[in-house]
C-alpha cells in the first residue's frame, strides 16, 4: 500500500518531465505568438486603395481565391528583403497578393515598387496604422493566408525566408 | 556607518517615493479628465506586445502609442471598458492582457502550483508515517 502511495507522485512527476521534453524536441518557436484570428473571418474594414479610385471593402475583397495579405512599408529593411518571394508567389503561383502599406508615404511606395517590381493585385493604404491593430499585427512585415471562403488560415511574422516560402506553399495547396 | 546607513535609507525612500515614468505624450491626453482616467487605467493592464513585460502606459513603442490612441478614441465613441479590452483581446489574444484572466484554455496554469503542493503534502506526509 505504501509503495503504491509513492507511485502514484512518481508517474505524475514523469509525465509533467515528458510534456517538457516533448515541448522541447518539436519544432516551435515559442517567442511566437499565434494569430487569435486563426480559423476565423477576415476582420471588417475599409480601406483607400493605392492605384484605384475605388474603395476597398473587405466583405468583398476576399472571395472565391486563395489571397495572400502582406503588411509592408518602403523604410521597412526586411520587407525589402521578402519582396523577391512576394513576387514569386504572384509569378509563380499566381496567387492573389493583397498589400497592406503600412504608414507610408504614397509616392515613396510607388517609386519602391516601380523599381523592384510590383506583385500586389491592390495596395490599401494603412496610414495610421489601424488596419494593423483590426488584424491583430504588431510588427511588419507580416503575412496572412485567406482561404478562398475569406477565413485566416496561416499568420507569419517577421520576412518570408526560403523555408517560410515552401511552408506557405503547401499551406496554400492544402487550402485550394 | 550611520552615515552609510543614511545613505541607503535616503536611497529607498527616493525610490518608493519616486513616479513610475509614463509614455502618454501631451497632445494624447483627453480633456475629459473621466475618459482621460479610464484611458490610463485600461492602458495599464495592456501588454505592450513588442516590448519586455511593460504596459503600453509606459512603453515608447510606436504600437504602444496607436493603442492608447485607439482606446482613447473607443472612450469618446462611447465604449464600456469591457468592450474595448473584448475588441483588443479579439485582436491579440488573452496574451495582451498583463494579467491573464481565468477561463478553460490556461486553467492548468493556475492549479497546477496547488496541485504540486497537495502533492508535497501527500508525499511527506506518507513519508513521515512510513519513518514512525
Amino acid at each position: 500500500m505504501k509503495k503504491k502511495v509513492l507511485i502514484l507522485p512518481s508517474i505524475f512527476f514523469f509525465l509533467i518531465l515528458s510534456i517538457f521534453f516533448y515541448l522541447l524536441i518539436i519544432e516551435r518557436n515559442p517567442s511566437e505568438v499565434p494569430s487569435n484570428l486563426l480559423n476565423k473571418k477576415v476582420p471588417v474594414f475599409e480601406a483607400k486603395s493605392l492605384f484605384k479610385n475605388e474603395k476597398f471593402i473587405s466583405s468583398n475583397g476576399f472571395k472565391n481565391e486563395i489571397t495572400l495579405v502582406n503588411f509592408f512599408a518602403t523604410w521597412c529593411k526586411p520587407c525589402l528583403d521578402e519582396h523577391v518571394y512576394i513576387k514569386r508567389f504572384a509569378k509563380e503561383k499566381g496567387v492573389k497578393i493583397i498589400g497592406i502599406n503600412y504608414k507610408d508615404n504614397p509616392e515613396k511606395t510607388i517609386n519602391w515598387l516601380e523599381d523592384l517590381g510590383n506583385p500586389y493585385k491592390d495596395i490599401l493604404i494603412d496610414k495610421n496604422g489601424k488596419i494593423a491593430i483590426d488584424w491583430g499585427v504588431y510588427g511588419i512585415p507580416e503575412t496572412f493566408i485567406i482561404s478562398s471562403n475569406g477565413i485566416v488560415k496561416y499568420r507569419h511574422v517577421g520576412p518570408i525566408t526560403s523555408e517560410i516560402y515552401r511552408k506557405i506553399n503547401l499551406i496554400i495547396k492544402q487550402n485550394e | 556607518m550611520n552615515r552609510s546607513i543614511l545613505i541607503i535609507l535616503t536611497i529607498c525612500l527616493t525610490q518608493l517615493t519616486s513616479n513610475s515614468s509614463y509614455a502618454v505624450e501631451p497632445d494624447e491626453i483627453l480633456k475629459n479628465s473621466k475618459f482621460e482616467l479610464r484611458a490610463r487605467n485600461i492602458s495599464k493592464n495592456i501588454r505592450c506586445m513588442i516590448c519586455q513585460n511593460q504596459s503600453i502606459d509606459e512603453s515608447n513603442s510606436p504600437l504602444a502609442k496607436d493603442l492608447r490612441i485607439l482606446i482613447r478614441d473607443k472612450i469618446k465613441e462611447g465604449n464600456k471598458d469591457e468592450e474595448i479590452y473584448k475588441f483588443l483581446t479579439d485582436r491579440y489574444g488573452d496574451f495582451i492582457l498583463l494579467k491573464p484572466p481565468l477561463n478553460s484554455k490556461n486553467l492548468i496554469l493556475w492549479l497546477l502550483p496547488f496541485i504540486f503542493l497537495f502533492l508535497g503534502i501527500y508525499v511527506v506526509f506518507y513519508h513521515n508515517k512510513k519513518s514512525n
